[in-house]
């Protein structure tokens, strides 16, 4: 329990730091944030007109279904790029011999790792999800629990796809490429009904691809609340997790050092 | 004669295109998931039948051929504008026998060639996998619909390399690429122009950012005399504006640019 303790601490401290950096460049911190909040809001209209044109649902979903998805699928995203950034250079780092820093530090190298970068834009995402949840959820309490419930699980869930798949540069070398897949598959799969895929693609939303744990069930818990189905995405989602931060660790011991000599400020 | 140096540019550009084809390989994953996608999506819409004149072939058609126009524009040149004039490089390449303009717009398009081949065929393999070939479709108008799409492409091109130079006055111009961005993307690229609410064609008809896919593709797709006489002149006077303006941005910008150091 105190291990758990002393992580969430680590990652509070770094990001109460990682901010007070973001706001020493305050105009471009809010343009990026702008920039990635419009850049979200566009996707707006464009399924507002695929509803005009449908006239009611697509893949068994309306057009406030799809604005829970999309919220939550930002909401997650910018949650676990404000606070794990790092996940996506996790195979440059293994590849430049630039780990060595984080193995050095008294404290969990994978935390450690992801933790010690944020992105600006993704504070747009993040904020833009709770403005859109608002304006199309209205004040329904099982649709904002559920949403911060998915928040919470799905951004870890998205961090851990990322780590798992960056993770493989240790097996094979660079994985960059995976890595980049693994984020784009994930958010288009998360973005769109799951009604519109159909055999071998939804049992990859159950799986490897868990896009289906990250917003589609958070969905069907806010439409029709289900207790044992609540349990089954927090088990999930943990299992996933642990898995990836094993599977990391038993990468790592197959690192080598390159001897380089960086600084880190 | 002078193009001769611009075209060398190009065949060097697309030769280095060739020798790191791996590079593509991603690019090519990420063309094939967004087909994917959005034909599942399209063909939950279309269970009600027709839409906007359009049908379900075409529209995955459609598709294929604005994702092809925007995947093979892919060059960077926003950024690398922005990149050139931030860190001030833009100055060692100011006194090079060549303009600079064109010699961007040459670099880019022997990787612009490579990539649209690659994504050319791959659009054609998905586009007859998921709903087949168009039926009575006129192979002998598909020069005058590819036509359209390097009018689109040189628009494309040289709106975003405008945008780029605004790097020489603005600190940060991202805002500006993203709404650029999505205003493509929303005009043509994921939604054909005919889905659109009446008013906002009216609006899109007076703008740039359909002729870059919309009009392409709708004539590869869909090919009429009419349609080609309503758009390519429009598109030809856009690309004209669109270079006059990369012209005067970097002309205007170049001239207040204070590099130091060395």
């Amino acid at each position: 329990m105190s291990q758990v303790k002393n992580v969430l601490k680590l990652i509070g401290l770094y990001f109460k730091v990682n901010l007070a950096s973001a706001l020493e460049y305050r105009s471009g911190f809010l343009i990026q944030a702008f920039g990635m909040a419009l850049s979200n809001g566009t996707f707006v209209f464009f399924w507002w007109v695929a509803f005009t044109q449908t006239g009611g649902r697509i893949g068994g979903y309306d057009f406030n279904d799809v604005m829970f998805i999309w919220a939550l699928t930002s909401t997650a995203f910018g949650a676990s790029h404000i606070l794990f950034a790092n996940m996506n250079r996790i195979t440059r780092l293994i590849v430049s011999g630039e780990l060595d820093t984080y193995l050095l530090q008294p404290k969990d190298v994978l935390i450690s790792l992801l933790c010690s970068k944020t992105s600006l834009s993704a504070w747009g995402a993040f904020s833009y999800g709770f403005v859109l949840i608002a304006l199309t959820q209205g004040r329904s309490p099982m649709a904002w629990l559920m949403f911060l419930t998915g928040v919470i699980t799905g951004g870890l869930l998205m961090t851990a796809i990322c780590v798992t798949a960056h993770t493989f540069t240790f097996y094979f070398g660079d994985a960059s490429l995976m890595g980049n897949m693994a984020q784009e598959f994930i958010i288009n799969f998360c973005n769109y009904p799951e009604g519109i895929y159909k055999g071998f693609v939804r049992v990859l939303l159950l799986s490897i691809i868990p896009a289906s744990f990250i917003v589609h069930i958070p969905l069907k818990l806010a439409r029709s609340f289900n207790a044992t189905l609540l349990l089954a995405l927090l088990a999930f989602s943990f299992m996933y997790c642990l898995l990836a931060y094993k599977f990391f660790y038993r990468g790592l011991k197959r690192y080598e050092s390159g001897n380089l000599i960086i600084t880190r400020l | 004669m002078k193009i001769k140096k611009y075209l060398t540019v190009v065949r060097i550009s697309f030769q280095n295109a060739f020798v790191y084809r791996s590079n593509a390989l991603g690019g090519l994953v990420f063309y094939a998931l967004f087909i994917f996608v959005f034909f599942n999506l399209w063909r939950a819409i279309y269970q009600s039948g027709e839409a906007a004149g359009y049908s379900l072939n075409q529209i995955i058609w459609y598709l294929c051929m604005t994702e092809l126009i925007v995947f093979g524009c892919k060059t960077g040149i926003f950024s690398e504008m922005n990149e050139d004039v931030k860190s001030g490089s833009i100055a060692y390449q100011l006194n090079r026998p060549y303009h600079y303009v064109f010699y961007q717009f040459s670099n880019a398009l022997g990787t612009m060639f490579f990539n649209l081949i690659i994504y050319g065929v791959l659009a054609v393999v998905l586009g007859l996998i998921m709903v087949g070939p168009l039926p009575d479709y006129k192979l002998s108008m598909l020069p005058f619909g590819l036509f359209s799409g390097m009018l689109g492409i040189l628009i494309n091109f040289f709106l975003m390399m405008t945008l780029g130079f605004t790097a020489f006055k603005l600190e940060d111009n991202l805002a500006f690429f993203l709404i650029y961005q999505k205003l493509v993307f929303m005009l043509g690229m994921f939604i054909p122009v005919e889905f659109l609410p009446k008013w906002l064609q009216n609006v899109a008809v007076w703008l740039p950012f359909s002729y870059i896919a919309w009009a392409p593709a709708k004539l590869i797709v869909d090919f009429s005399w009419e349609l080609f006489w309503r758009v390519v002149p429009v598109q030809v006077c856009w690309a004209f504006i669109a270079i006059i303006l990369a012209i005067f941005m970097y002309s205007y910008g170049v001239r207040s640019l204070q590099a130091h150091g060395g």
